[in-house]
C-alpha cells in the first residue's frame, strides 16, 4: 500500500538501488565530479517514510450541516457509498472530536476512527492487481489482496531471519520443503510458535473441523524499513541500538492556503497486520468458499527448534477469519487498533442467552450448550503436519461482551452501512469489532494514552482472554505497551512483539552486550512524535 | 476541608490492598441503572471539591474508563445519597461550601457518606459509612469491597503517591530506573 509510484525521489537514491547497481554508480560518480564522490561516500539516509499521494481524502465520517452553517458542532454523517471502495487507505484517522453526538467527544472519536478502520479494511483488501475490493476472478469476487503481496507487505518470518540475516524487500522466500509444491500465487506461512499459539502461550484454536486455526503476522514498508535501516533484525543488532525505538508516523497531507510553508505531504507511517485463517476443504467446504476470503497456502514446518514436526510442507486453502491492523499515526502515537473478523466465527454471549443462534460457526457447536466455553484444548498443543488436533477437542468459542453499549450501537450501524456496500462479496461476512485509541495520546503518566475502548478482543486472535479484569483481558494498548527490544537493559519496542522474534546473528548469541538506556525526553517515550 | 489525613489515606489503602488480595476476584459494577448525568455531573462537582482533586482530573473530558459511575452507582445506594446530593444541588455553583456542609454535617450519617465518597474516589474500595462511624479501631479498616475492577485500577491514592496499584502500571518497562514523574503531572 505504499506505493512506490507516490514515494518519489527516494526510488532514485543511490542508498535504494540493487547493490550492483549501486557499485556501479558509485564508480561512475568517482570519476565525475568531486561532489558526486562525496555524495557516494556518505549518501543521506533513505526516508523510511516517504511521501504519498493517495492518502484517502474523504477520511472524516462526518461534515458540517449545511443547515445549520454557524453551529460547527451540527454535523451530518458522511454518505457511505461506493466511492468509498476505492477512496484508498487513510495516512491518517481525522477525530477532531466534532460528530454526530453534541458535546460527546468520545463517542464522536470512536465512530471517526470506526469509520477509518472500515476504509483501511477496504483499502488493505482490495485486490493487489489495483481492481476494485469485490470485483476479482474468484467466487464472491475474491482475490488476492494488497497486504498478500510481497511488494506491499513482508511476513515477519521473512524479516526475522534465522542467523539474524539482513532482510530484503519485495521477494518471496520459499523453503527446500516447498518448493515442489509452490507457485507464484501461494503464500508460504512459516509455522513457529506464534503461528498457531495464542497470546501468552494461551492455547491453540480449534476449529469445529478439527483443524488448527494460523495465524501471520505482516508489516509494510516504512516498518520493515525502520528495522532494517536500524539493524533490529538481529539479537544483537537491538544490542547495538541505543535509541529509542520509535516507529513512523503516518499523517494525512497538510494544505494550508494562507501559510504554505505549513504544507506538509501525506505519509503513511509504519502498519502492522496479524490474520487468522481457518482451513477450508475445496471439496467438502464448497459452500463455504464464496463466503471467506482464502488463500492458496503452503504451511511450512521448519522442524526443531520452531516446530516438533518438519521440515516439512503442506498445502492448505485458508479461509481468513480475523483481521488485526495497527497503524502508527498523528495523534496516536500509542498505534490506532482496528479489528475485524468473520461473522460466522462465533456467536454473541447473548445470543447464546436468548438463544438466537445463526449457524453454522467456525468455532461454536450449537449442538453442544453444554460444552465449556473459551476453554483452552489439553495438551499436547504442538501441531502435527496434518494440522488436525490430535484428540476431538474441538473450540467452543462465544463472544464475550467487552465494549460499552453505545459503542456496540456505533459499530453495529457502520457495519450494517458497509457490509451492504459489499453485498454479494465475500468481504461482506467480515464485521468491524471497533478500534482501540488512545484518548490522552499526550498523558505523561498514562504511557497507553488511556485507551477507548477499555477492553477490545478478537474471538480467534485473543479468544482466551476476552473480558474487562485489568491486564487479564484483553486490551492491545496496555498489552502492546509492555512490548519490549532485546536490548540489555531492555528497552520499549513502541508497541510491537515483532523485536523479540529477532534471532541471534550466525545462531551464536554470546554474552549479552549491555548498552545504555536510551535518554527518553518524556518518560512515555513520545519525545520528538508530539505534535 | 476535610481531616482525611494523607497517614490515614496509606493505611487505609493498605487495608484495601489486603481486602482486594483477599478476595479470589474484584467485584464487578453492579447492573447499570439509568443515570442522570447533570446528577453525575453534580457528584463529581462534589467529589472535586471533597478530595481536592479536580474535576477534569476524576472525570477527563474524554474518558474511556468512567469510573465516575462506578462510585456514583455505589453512593447511590446509600440511604443518605438523597439527602447528601441535596446539599450540591442547593447551590451547584459552589461545591467546596457543599463539601463543607457535608464534612460538618449535624446528621452523621450524610458526614460520613461524604467520608465513604472521599475514600471511593482514592482507595477505589467502598467503606460503608456505618463502619466509618464506629470508634477508630488499632488496624486498618476493611473495605466492604473493591468498588471494580476499574475503581481497583483508578483509585487516586496511588497517583497521589506517584506509583501504581500492585500489578498495574501504565509506564513503559523500564520506568524504576529513572527519576519519578512530578507530582503535578499526575495530579495537576
Amino acid at each position: 500500500m505504499t506505493d512506490k509510484k507516490s514515494s518519489g525521489l527516494h526510488w532514485f537514491s543511490p542508498t535504494f538501488m540493487r547493490p550492483g547497481l549501486a557499485l556501479a554508480a558509485v564508480g561512475v560518480f568517482s570519476l565525475g565530479a568531486l561532489q558526486w564522490s562525496v555524495h557516494a561516500q556518505a549518501p543521506a539516509a533513505k526516508d523510511i517514510n516517504p511521501p504519498v499521494d493517495n492518502c484517502n481524502k474523504v477520511v472524516e465520517d462526518t461534515l458540517p450541516d449545511p443547515s445549520q452553517p454557524t453551529d460547527p458542532k451540527r454535523r451530518i454523517a458522511r454518505k457511505i457509498g461506493p466511492e468509498l471502495l476505492t477512496s484508498g487507505q487513510p495516512c491518517a484517522q481525522i477525530a477532531s472530536g466534532l460528530g454526530l453526538l453534541i458535546d460527546n467527544s468520545l463517542g464522536n472519536r470512536q465512530r471517526s476512527f470506526d469509520y477509518y478502520s472500515w476504509l483501511t479494511f477496504l483499502a488493505l483488501n482490495s485486490p493487489a492487481d489495483g481492481k476494485t475490493i469485490g470485483q476479482g476472478p474468484r467466487p464472491g469476487g475474491d482475490a488476492a489482496t494488497k497486504w498478500e503481496s510481497v511488494s506491499n507487505y513482508r511476513q515477519l518470518a521473512d524479516v526475522m531471519l534465522d542467523k539474524g540475516v539482513k532482510p530484503t524487500w519485495g521477494e518471496r522466500i520459499v523453503p527446500d520443503a516447498c518448493k515442489a509444491l509452490d507457485a507464484p500465487d501461494k503464500m508460504i506461512v512459516k509455522l513457529g510458535e506464534a503461528a498457531w499459539n495464542q497470546p501468552f502461550k494461551t492455547g491453540p484454536l480449534i476449529d469445529q473441523n478439527g483443524n488448527y486455526a494460523v495465524f501471520d503476522i505482516l508489516m509494510n514498508q516504512p516498518m520493515f524499513d525502520f528495522i532494517d535501516q536500524n539493524g533490529l533484525y538481529s539479537k544483537q543488532g537491538q544490542e547495538r541500538f541505543d535509541n529509542d525505538v520509535v516507529f513512523p508516523l503516518g499523517n494525512n497531507p497538510v494544505s494550508n492556503a494562507t501559510d504554505p510553508t505549513k504544507n506538509a505531504p501525506g505519509r503513511m507511517g509504519a502498519v502492522m497486520i496479524k490474520v487468522s485463517w481457518r482451513i477450508l476443504d475445496p471439496e467438502k467446504d464448497k459452500a463455504l468458499m464464496a463466503k471467506f476470503h482464502t488463500v492458496d497456502a503452503l504451511i511450512y514446518f521448519p522442524g526443531p527448534p520452531a516446530t516438533k514436526t518438519g521440515p516439512t510442507c503442506v498445502a492448505k486453502t485458508l479461509g481468513l477469519i480475523g483481521f488485526h491492523v495497527g497503524h502508527k499515526t498523528q495523534f496516536a502515537e500509542q498505534w490506532a487498533w482496528t479489528t475485524f473478523e468473520h461473522v460466522a466465527n462465533a456467536p454473541d454471549e447473548e445470543q447464546v442467552a436468548k438463544k438466537t443462534l445463526q449457524p453454522p460457526y467456525s468455532f461454536y457447536n450449537p449442538g453442544c450448550p453444554t460444552c465449556p466455553v473459551n476453554q483452552t484444548p489439553p495438551d499436547p498443543w504442538d501441531p502435527p503436519a496434518s494440522l488436525k488436533f490430535p484428540t476431538n477437542d474441538k473450540s467452543q468459542v462465544v463472544r464475550i461482551k467487552m465494549l460499552p453499549g453505545p459503542v456496540l450501537q456505533e459499530v453495529a450501524d457502520l457495519n450494517r452501512q458497509f457490509r451492504a456496500l459489499l453485498k454479494g462479496t465475500v468481504w461482506e461476512n467480515y464485521m468491524l469489532l471497533a478500534t482501540q485509541w488512545p484518548a490522552v495520546h499526550d498523558s505523561k503518566t498514562d504511557c497507553n494514552g488511556s485507551p477507548a475502548p477499555t477492553y477490545l478482543a478478537n474471538t480467534t486472535l485473543e479468544t482466551y482472554s476476552q473480558g474487562r479484569v485489568p491486564l487479564a483481558s484483553s486490551s492491545c494498548m496496555a498489552c502492546h505497551g509492555n512490548a519490549t527490544t532485546q536490548h540489555v537493559p531492555a528497552t520499549p519496542s513502541d508497541f510491537t512483539f515483532i523485536l523479540e522474534k529477532a534471532q541471534c546473528e550466525n545462531g551464536t548469541c554470546g554474552a549479552p552486550v549491555t548498552g545504555k538506556r536510551p535518554a527518553q525526553a518524556l518518560r512515555c517515550g513520545l519525545a520528538g512524535q508530539l505534535h | 476541608m476535610t481531616d482525611v489525613t494523607r497517614r490515614k489515606i496509606f493505611g487505609a489503602a493498605a487495608g484495601t490492598l489486603a481486602g482486594a488480595a483477599a478476595a479470589t476476584a474484584t467485584a464487578q459494577p453492579a447492573q447499570p441503572a439509568p443515570r442522570d448525568p447533570a446528577d453525575v455531573n453534580l457528584f463529581v462537582s462534589l467529589s472535586a471539591a471533597l478530595t481536592g482533586i479536580a474535576e477534569a482530573k476524576l472525570a477527563p473530558p474524554v474518558d474511556p474508563v468512567q469510573v465516575k459511575n462506578d462510585y456514583y452507582d455505589q453512593a447511590k445506594s446509600d440511604p443518605s445519597f438523597v439527602a447528601l446530593m441535596q446539599i450540591i444541588r442547593a447551590d451547584p455553583s459552589n461545591p467546596a461550601a457543599a463539601a463543607d456542609k457535608v464534612m460538618n454535617n449535624a446528621d452523621a450519617k450524610i458526614k460520613f457518606l461524604g467520608r465513604s465518597i472521599i475514600l471511593a474516589w482514592y482507595l477505589g474500595a467502598w467503606y460503608p459509612p456505618v463502619v466509618l462511624q464506629q470508634p477508630a479501631p488499632n488496624s486498618p479498616v476493611p473495605p466492604l469491597k473493591v468498588i471494580s475492577s476499574a475503581a481497583y485500577t483508578q483509585a487516586w491514592a496511588y497517583r497521589v503517591a506517584q506509583a501504581h496499584p500492585m500489578g498495574y502500571s501504565e509506564l513503559r518497562f523500564g520506568y524504576w530506573s529513572d527519576e519519578p514523574l512530578r507530582l503535578t503531572d499526575f495530579v495537576a
